[in-house]
């Protein structure tokens, strides 16, 4: 549905995104995720039409951003980072414009418009005048707006900025709802968003993509050592020494904040917890805990993203 | 079509929920009716609308661009114009619909100022042959000011800026025809045919000639066409 080929941009000399390339299917939510500044908005902002690459192709349900740009951007909606909305409007009116700008009839806008007023859960605001809405409403109609004539690609910039918990986990799961019948990208710089809502992540630093997989296999493919925590009742400074000298074990740091804790990192692809219970158990430290620690999405993104800064 | 209408519509829409259009309507009728009012206390013996053409159309040029100064300007400085240059719809129809939505407060202005002559007709009997070329003489600089003052909206993020380089504008294409009155030279020429106020005295004097109609179509072609260009520039920075 969303192809996109060696797309690059430059502002000047400043290159905010260099040959990205990947491909969404029908029905994906794929999750952009990077820190900010990595190029996330520029990238969708091209893809929306709204400003040219300076190299690279992208489409939309087979229509080139470009050179097809209306027809393309007929299946789009889009909700900019910033929900800058006509503050003099009201809610219906908005959307009956939004409709209208999308060519559709007076019948089908006053149908669409009530679709989406209770999908966004604007029932209440409707007659409201937007300039009146607190952001997570304006936000809302921004999300309106995008669904109002029901497009096959959505194209969420940070779509959950500057709302409370409540209404971040209702965008979200308004977003999840949306999965199958409409394709969604979102962008985002907060990882338990891209974990939460969508199937796949793209990963983003420095206007390139660094990885790119479901958050799951992200996690498990991405991490470095597979980490152990391991925690005694009797603990003494040779403790990380002695765990230190069992084979396959890479590293030992203790827990902050827990003296009789420690992590241990063991090289990939082996699982050191039995070995390392007998050897706690063998020296008699009164074992407490021993569990494999899950690396996060967070910790993937920051060793991704601090390692591209060491490149660069 | 129907997009443009839309984007015609809603600046409609903006122009009165905003002080802007009344305060324009209020200007516009104020100043026109103190000259209006001095010229017959101080002597103007004939229902002729004339002189007061003369001083509509300054007027209008005054007005013109306050305008238009927000119509593209506020759009990019808000950042609305996102979510407008995001949706299905062509530069030119965002710059022509526009243009359209000042046009018809343009439009509102000249009704209102119909009291003018309608105030003759009461008390005199003025010469509404004259009235009405001097009408459509109104109707095309309004097109033309209106189209410059799109331009200008098009060229920055700021109102005030906008409104400056729309001034500026139409006051270089009121005054360029004073060079005509210094001597007569092909420039001096050239200089008088491109002069807002030249183009104009024909329709104040009753005269509807088309080829003054048609400097000011071209003036609001050229300048429309330059509006698209700097919406299309927009997207490129």
């Amino acid at each position: 549905m969303i192809r996109v080929e060696g797309l690059t941009k430059y502002y000047g000399p400043h290159r905010a995104i260099h040959d990205v390339t990947f491909q969404v299917g029908q029905g994906d939510i794929v999750g952009f995720l990077g820190p900010n500044g990595a190029g996330k908005t520029t990238m969708m902002r091209i893809l929306t039409g709204f400003m040219p690459a300076s190299a690279g192709s992208a489409s939309i349900g087979g229509y080139d951003v470009y050179t097809d740009s209306v027809e393309a951007r007929r299946h789009i909606g889009y909700v900019p980072e910033h929900p800058a909305i006509y503050p003099e409007m009201r809610v219906s009116q908005y959307l009956a414009y939004c409709g209208k700008l999308y060519g559709m009839s007076w019948p089908q806008i006053k149908d669409a418009r009530d679709r989406v007023v209770q999908t966004c859960g604007l029932e209440e605001r409707y007659q409201y005048i937007i300039g009146r809405l607190s952001l997570g409403y304006r936000q809302r109609v921004c999300l309106a707006q995008a669904l109002i004539h029901n497009p096959a690609v959505l194209i969420l910039d940070e779509p959950t900025i500057g709302l409370d918990p409540n209404q971040i986990r209702q965008v979200r799961d308004l977003i999840k709802g949306l999965a199958g019948e409409h394709t969604v990208m979102l962008s985002t710089h907060i990882l338990p968003e891209a974990q939460a809502a969508c199937e796949r992540v793209i990963i983003i630093n420095h206007g390139e993509v660094v990885a790119e997989d479901t958050p799951e296999a992200l996690t498990a493919q991405l991490r470095q050592a597979q980490t152990v925590l391991v925690k005694v009742a009797h603990a003494s400074g040779t403790v990380p020494r002695m765990l230190r000298d069992i084979p396959g074990v890479t590293a030992v740091t203790p827990v902050r904040g827990d003296d009789d804790a420690y992590y241990v990192d063991t090289e990939i692809g082996s699982d050191k917890r039995s070995e390392i219970a007998k050897f706690v158990i063998d020296h008699d430290w009164g074992l407490l805990e021993l569990r494999a620690i899950e690396m996060s999405l967070e910790d993937v993104f920051r060793q991704l993203t601090t390692e591209e800064k060491g490149v660069a | 079509m129907r997009n443009i209408l839309a984007i015609a519509g809603r600046e409609i829409q903006t122009y009165f929920v905003s002080p802007l259009a009344y305060v324009a309507i209020f200007f516009f009728v104020f100043v026109c009716g103190f000259i209006f009012t001095l010229a017959i206390y101080t002597g103007q013996t004939e229902a002729d609308m004339a002189p007061l053409f003369h001083s509509m159309v300054f007027v209008s040029l005054m007005v013109a661009p306050v305008l238009t100064m927000g119509l593209i300007a506020q759009e990019t400085n808000s950042g609305s114009i996102e979510l407008l240059m995001t949706k299905p719809v062509r530069d030119a129809e965002v710059a022509v619909g526009k243009f359209l939505g000042a046009m018809a407060i343009y439009i509102f202005i000249l009704l209102v100022s119909l009291e003018f002559p309608i105030m003759y007709e009461v008390w005199g009997n003025p010469d509404w042959g004259m009235i009405l070329s001097g009408y459509i003489g109104l109707l095309a600089c309004g097109i033309a000011f209106m189209a410059i003052g799109t331009f200008a909206s098009a060229l920055t993020d700021n109102q005030i800026a906008a409104w400056l380089i729309g001034t500026a504008l139409l006051l270089f294409f009121w005054l360029v025809g004073w060079l005509g009155y210094s001597s007569t030279t092909w420039l001096t020429d050239v200089a008088k045919r491109l002069s807002i106020y030249e183009n104009f005295g024909d329709f104040a004097r009753g005269i509807v000639d088309g080829k003054n109609v048609l400097y000011f179509l071209s003036l609001a072609v050229v300048f429309l066409f330059m509006s698209v260009r700097a919406l299309e520039n927009r997207r490129t920075v």
